[in-house]
């Protein structure tokens, strides 16, 4: 067997041990996390320039992704290649995949766990395109796989590059009337734009209905205070706070995290909203300046260590701020623009310019 | 504590009518008002010195590093120099327009000195909106202006209240002959559309780079080249405009860019730890900072210490740093190369630092760009700009005197 393959099985054991609702133990997770990164260094040379920590893996930046290729295997050999938001090249994350096998385990037993915990099969409403409209986008992938493997039916509001107002009044109309419970999915964008469309149509969606949403604004839409939104959404559909979550995925990782407050309302042991880690994935807040983790609460920017990036790069440091918070994290936002600078330049505005 | 615009509008009033007083005295002895005002600033804030380290996000060094070298060269005969280039005798004579509004930024705390002492010396009353990050300074100023003499005290006056209130903003600009903005290109625009081109004097997004040619790199002046640097980057913690992001530097056979940087590291920034030492990295900033130092490891090389960074990098693939001491060595072969790399940054260029031995040839190719409007200066200096140095392509009285046919006034 090669190290690949190897590093692959002991990847998938731990994500089907979870799944089968066995404990995983943090050790072996970390071992794993060594070894990937050891591996991956002298495969992918862009990592192996980084100089590791003493007593850490080197974490590769997000913006890396942006400006090379990351990937241990040919370009040959790609079966996907997921790409960011964004306008311009130099904007847009690219990660290139030579197997969705363990993207698919591990969004599935995330989803299982966080979103769908109650439930084998729901109906699904998307706010979002389709897979086959945008093909280079990790989450329009990932909501093709829950309509596959979650979806009793699925609608798609989504036409012609914009929201399908319509079509989702439809879909909520026909849920309403059927007593059914539906999830539905979508950006935050989306949600606003929802909002914004909708008027005053409102809707009284069967109990066990959910919401998912995902992402930030990126200019596509108004930015919403979260809180704000959180209440719209409840208000517009007729489903209590704890059953409207996010999910916090990258295009430069494989796996997902989910906030807790669904599942804990099912199982009736309510904590603070935060994000759930899947114990495949070690997610530490740390230190700016000297990039090691912070103490406690304090807050950090996160490092996110996802053993399901095989073939790419699985430490990866992010430019989200976060804490943690109990035994989840909280993501406070990207901090792009904070930079008291002044009158200092912004980056891409000089650059623009070359 | 913010204020509302009924009360700017009551302190532009107010200052109008001071106005009368500041230009019924003499330049002469407005200079020696300011000269008094300028040294016991320097006082106050030296006694202050925590409180605006803690505002600031400066460590207490740096915070009594840049108090003194800015209101240091404000003394009165600086003053009286200044004002006579800027209203040289001849025939039509030039008039202080009636008040002068200036929005600061945080970025750099005593970019506000400048201005204001400017603008009093010319007899133009000055409504400071200060940054809600940092309010300390300002209000020292006004002290001290009031305390060296009642016709300038009167005649400068600080509001706050938060970026982007349309009622606030329109109360500060109202009245004002001329606003002078410092800030982001959005905040810039933003007040453009509100007072017009003409009345505005923009201080906008800007960056600075450093040249040094070979001679620099020599064995009689390597120590005083990395000295001067290093002082240019870590002077405010490199957040403002005038804070070196660039440095090109014109290798050999003899000296690579890679050498210079780690003598940069080792001679320069690592020392200047000790005695400038760095504020803390917000955390935002620091976000950027990782992202900015990985990819520069990732592509080419970084040299990391305890509170700097130092990326070599090729001008083709230049990324900017967050500032805070993150600094990119770009090896060149000639000047050539180094100003074809500065002339895509246009406008947006505020300052070249050079070596002595280059600075003439820099000066006079910035002098024969039509794309750049950078002033050169010495490197060691590009944090310490005199009293009179150009601002953004002007000079530093553009906008505070309006020709007038006899207007009266007294020296």
């Amino acid at each position: 067997m090669s190290r690949r393959n190897e590093l692959k099985s002991r990847i998938e054991a731990i994500i089907e041990r979870f799944d089968k609702g066995e404990q995983v133990d943090p050790a072996h997770r970390d071992e794993l996390i060594e070894d990937l990164a050891t591996w991956q260094a002298c495969g992918i040379p862009e990592y192996g320039r980084l100089q590791r920590d003493d007593d850490w893996p080197a974490a590769l930046p997000t913006d890396v992704f942006r400006f090379r290729r990351i990937a241990a295997h040919p370009v040959e050999e790609d079966v996907r290649v997921f790409l960011s938001s964004g306008t311009t090249s130099s904007e847009r994350s690219v990660h290139a995949y030579r197997d969705l096998s363990l993207y698919d385990l591990a969004a599935r037993a995330a989803a299982r766990r966080m979103l769908f915990p109650d439930v084998g099969e729901i109906r699904l409403v998307v706010l979002a395109p389709h897979e086959g409209d945008a093909p280079e986008s990790s989450l329009e992938y990932m909501l093709a796989r829950f309509a596959q493997w979650f979806g009793t039916e699925c609608t798609w509001a989504w036409r012609h590059g914009q929201l399908d107002l319509d079509r989702l009044t439809d879909a909520l109309r026909r849920a309403e009337s059927a007593g059914v419970p539906i999830a539905l999915l979508g950006t935050s964008f989306a949600f606003v734009h929802a909002e914004d469309g909708l008027g005053p149509r409102r809707f009284a969606l069967a109990p066990g209905s959910r919401v998912m949403q995902t992402g930030g604004y990126k200019g596509r839409s108004r930015a919403v205070d979260p809180e704000v939104l959180l209440e719209a959404i409840g208000h517009r559909y007729g489903i209590p706070a704890p059953f409207i979550i996010n999910e916090f995925g990258a295009t430069e990782l494989s796996s997902q995290f989910y906030e807790t407050t669904l599942r804990e309302c099912i199982e009736g042991q309510p904590g603070p909203r935060r994000l759930w880690v899947p114990p495949w994935v070690r997610a530490t807040p740390v230190d700016p300046d000297t990039l090691r983790p912070v103490a406690g609460e304090t807050v950090g920017i996160l490092r996110i260590d996802d053993t399901a990036n095989l073939d790419s790069v699985c430490c990866i440091q992010t430019a989200d701020l976060a804490k943690r918070v109990e035994d989840g994290i909280v993501v406070l936002g990207r901090a792009h623009g904070a930079t008291p600078r002044g009158c200092s330049l912004a980056a891409d505005q000089a650059m623009g310019a070359r | 504590m913010t204020d509302d615009p009924a009360v700017i509008r009551g302190r532009a009033s107010a200052l109008l009518g001071a106005g009368r007083a500041l230009r019924a005295a003499s330049t002469a002895e407005r200079a020696v008002w300011l000269a008094q005002a300028a040294a016991d600033l320097r006082r106050s804030a030296r006694q202050a010195v925590q409180e605006l380290s803690d505002a600031t996000g400066l460590s207490v060094p740096m915070v009594d590093w840049a108090t003194r070298t800015t209101l240091d060269t404000i003394d009165e005969r600086s003053l009286l120099d200044l004002a006579t280039k800027a209203c040289p005798r001849r025939e039509q004579a030039l008039a202080p327009i009636s008040m002068l509004a200036v929005v600061l930024a945080g970025n750099v705390f005593t970019a506000s000195a400048r201005s204001i002492f400017v603008a009093l010396l010319l007899g133009a009353p000055v409504l400071v909106k200060a940054s809600s990050k940092e309010l300390a300074f300002p209000a020292m100023t006004k002290d001290a202006l009031r305390a060296a003499s009642p016709a300038l005290g009167t005649a400068m006056d600080t509001v706050t209240f938060r970026g982007g209130d349309v009622d606030c903003e329109a109360a500060l600009v109202e009245r004002a002959e001329a606003v002078s903005v410092y800030g982001s290109d959005d905040t810039v625009a933003a007040m453009a559309s509100r007072v017009g081109p003409d009345s505005l004097i923009a201080h906008g997004h800007g960056v600075s780079v450093a040249y040094c040619g070979a001679s620099a790199q020599s064995e009689s002046q390597r120590s005083e080249t990395i000295a001067g640097l290093s002082l240019d980057i870590c002077a405010y913690d490199q957040r403002g405009c005038l804070s070196p992001q660039l440095v090109f530097v014109e290798t050999s056979a003899k000296q690579s860019a890679e050498d210079f940087a780690f003598q940069l590291a080792e001679q320069g920034l690592a020392p200047m730890d000790r005695t400038l030492p760095r504020g803390p990295v917000p955390t935002s900033v620091g976000a950027e900072q990782a992202q900015w130092r990985g990819v520069a490891e990732v592509e080419g090389t970084l040299i990391r210490g305890r509170s700097y960074g130092i990326a070599v990098r090729s001008a083709e693939s230049i990324r900017w740093s967050p500032g805070y001491r993150n600094v990119t060595v770009v090896p060149v072969r000639t000047i050539d190369e180094a100003f074809d790399a500065m002339t895509p940054m246009g406008a947006s260029l505020k300052c070249v630092g050079a070596d002595p031995a280059s600075i003439s040839e820099v000066r006079a190719r910035l002098g024969e760009s039509l794309a750049l409007s950078a002033y050169s200066c010495p490197i060691g200096s590009m944090q310490t700009p005199a009293l009179d140095a150009p601002a953004d392509g002007f000079p530093i009285w553009h906008g505070l005197l309006s020709p007038q046919e006899a207007a009266p006034r007294r020296r």
